[in-house]
């Protein structure tokens, strides 16, 4: 079925603006690795059938920072396992469970508990913005509706809960 | 402020607005970012934290639930709802625990379940299935693995809401299946409408749409018959144009006879309808059916 999928806007796209999405990448971070990040890219909207986009540059724009995030958390979490694998090691004693430390606390309702408390713990309002907004998918400016607040205000309490998420995640990385 | 922490703020201040529906200052961020090499790991620290909070967060409504909503001492009404699940479904299945709220349904090969939700609609799980239900929450699922059929109460205020591993799916309408096999999903839609990632592709699925997803940002979206999506409730499983180690993990489940590919048949392509009491009785039928061979190996049927 993706076989068949016929070629779409977005690779001439990408092709148009091939030294404009290069240049984000390696602003993004990606370095000497910025024409690999395109071709992963180019792979992904190759096999994807999305039907017709108003503004293809920002969605490839868009698309290219999210591949851009999954690289760093793919990275931070390997460098983190083999950290505590190797001080596991170094530290094993009969009888202590093998399973490195921190995967324990970065898995499953532990993890989940502290999320929701570092969330609820920039007030009930920014709270409710931030989940119907990233988990209900809920556009900023709806949310600002729903919560009889302005856009800004919206703006100001998401900015609240991702510098706290921010922290939150280089906390547990370091334990 | 100190230099880290109006680094800190802009990054934020970045990752809310390109998260806003019409964001197009993709240069501005660009040129932000050339200004130093920590304004890009700034930036990816947030994008990060807030990406694995919505990983992990479990599809709930702050407003269904207040900040204490995780207690130790609600044990029992958890077990009541899931014992009420259970009994609504008729019961032979496996259930457990996931985590506070939340609750697992399982079925075997061979089994078919269905679960009345609270809010009046139902769930139908296939076989070798498994789904996470909220007691907390009755407008919210996850499908962890295999077919689901939800018949949904249509509430415009507050939409059915279905995560399947980092994808997610809010209802517009009122009927839907979805499949889950590892990072591979799909969910086509036989009454009303469904969204998918409204906060990322925000697909629109209308009747007869079937978006597949292997995972990632890919996806696909193709027709399929009305009559056709969950017909496994009926009795039926069909096929148009699937792989072979598809059709055989479905075979499988739905029928709780083990069937694997042939060496060599796994690239095969089939087309086909099925009755699924037919293939329990006698999986040799499935030779002439789809035109392949088929043969007894132990306890598994091998296909292609």
């Amino acid at each position: 079925m993706t076989e068949s999928a016929p070629p779409n806007g977005l690779e001439a796209a990408l092709i148009a603006h091939r030294e404009t999405l290069l240049r984000f990448l390696r602003a993004r971070g990606a370095g000497e690795a910025a024409e690999d990040v395109l071709h992963e890219l180019w792979l992904k909207i190759r096999s994807a059938r999305t039907g017709p986009i108003a503004a293809p540059l920002s969605y490839l724009y868009r698309a290219a920072d999210t591949l851009m995030i999954d690289r760093f958390r793919a990275e931070r979490q390997a460098v983190k396992r083999d950290r505590d694998w190797s001080e596991q090691m170094a530290g094993a004693a009969p009888g202590v469970s093998e399973a490195p430390s921190g995967e324990r606390i970065m898995m499953g309702r532990d993890h989940a508990r502290l999320v929701a408390q570092r969330i609820d713990s920039c007030g009930a309002r920014a709270a409710s913005a931030f989940r119907r907004h990233r988990i209900d998918g809920v556009a900023q400016r709806e949310v600002a509706r729903e919560l009889g607040v302005s856009l800004s205000t919206v703006e100001s309490d998401l900015r609240l809960v991702y510098r706290a998420l921010a922290e939150l995640r280089e906390e547990i990385l370091a334990v | 402020m100190t230099q880290d922490e109006v680094i800190r703020a802009a990054a934020a201040d970045w990752a809310v607005r390109i998260g806003s529906a019409g964001f197009d200052d993709w240069e501005g961020f660009t040129a932000w970012l050339e200004e130093s090499p920590d304004h890009a790991l700034a930036y990816d620290r947030v994008a990060a934290g807030v990406a694995d909070a919505v990983d992990i967060l479990p599809p709930v409504a702050a407003a269904d639930e207040p900040a204490e909503a995780q207690p130790r001492g609600r044990p029992r009404r958890w077990m009541l709802g899931a014992l009420a699940a259970a009994v609504a479904a008729g019961g032979v299945g496996m259930w457990q625990w996931a985590d506070p709220g939340g609750y697992t349904v399982m079925t075997k090969p061979g089994e078919t379940r269905t679960i009345a939700l609270a809010d009046g609609g139902s769930v139908v799980l296939a076989g070798d299935s498994r789904i996470e239900l909220y007691r907390d929450a009755p407008r919210r699922a996850a499908v962890e693995q295999g077919s689901a059929y939800f018949t949904i109460r249509h509430d415009a205020d507050d939409p059915f809401r279905v995560r399947v591993g980092e994808n997610r799916l809010v209802d517009i309408g009122t009927r839907f299946e979805v499949q889950r096999e590892g990072d591979a999903m799909q969910v086509a839609v036989a009454e009303g409408a469904v969204a998918f990632n409204p906060r990322g592709q925000n697909v629109r699925l209308n009747p007869g749409d079937m978006l597949s997803s292997e995972g990632g940002q890919r996806f696909s979206v193709t027709r399929v018959p009305v009559a056709e999506i969950g017909e496994w409730r009926d009795g039926r499983l069909s096929f148009q144009d699937r792989p072979l180690p598809e059709i055989a993990a479905r075979l499988s489940a739905m029928t709780g006879v083990a069937f694997r590919v042939a060496p060599g048949a796994a690239q095969r392509r089939l087309s086909g309808s099925v009755e699924i009491d037919s293939v329990r009785d006698d999986p040799a039928v499935l030779g002439d059916l789809f035109g392949i061979a088929v043969a007894r190996s132990g306890d598994d049927w091998v296909i292609g």
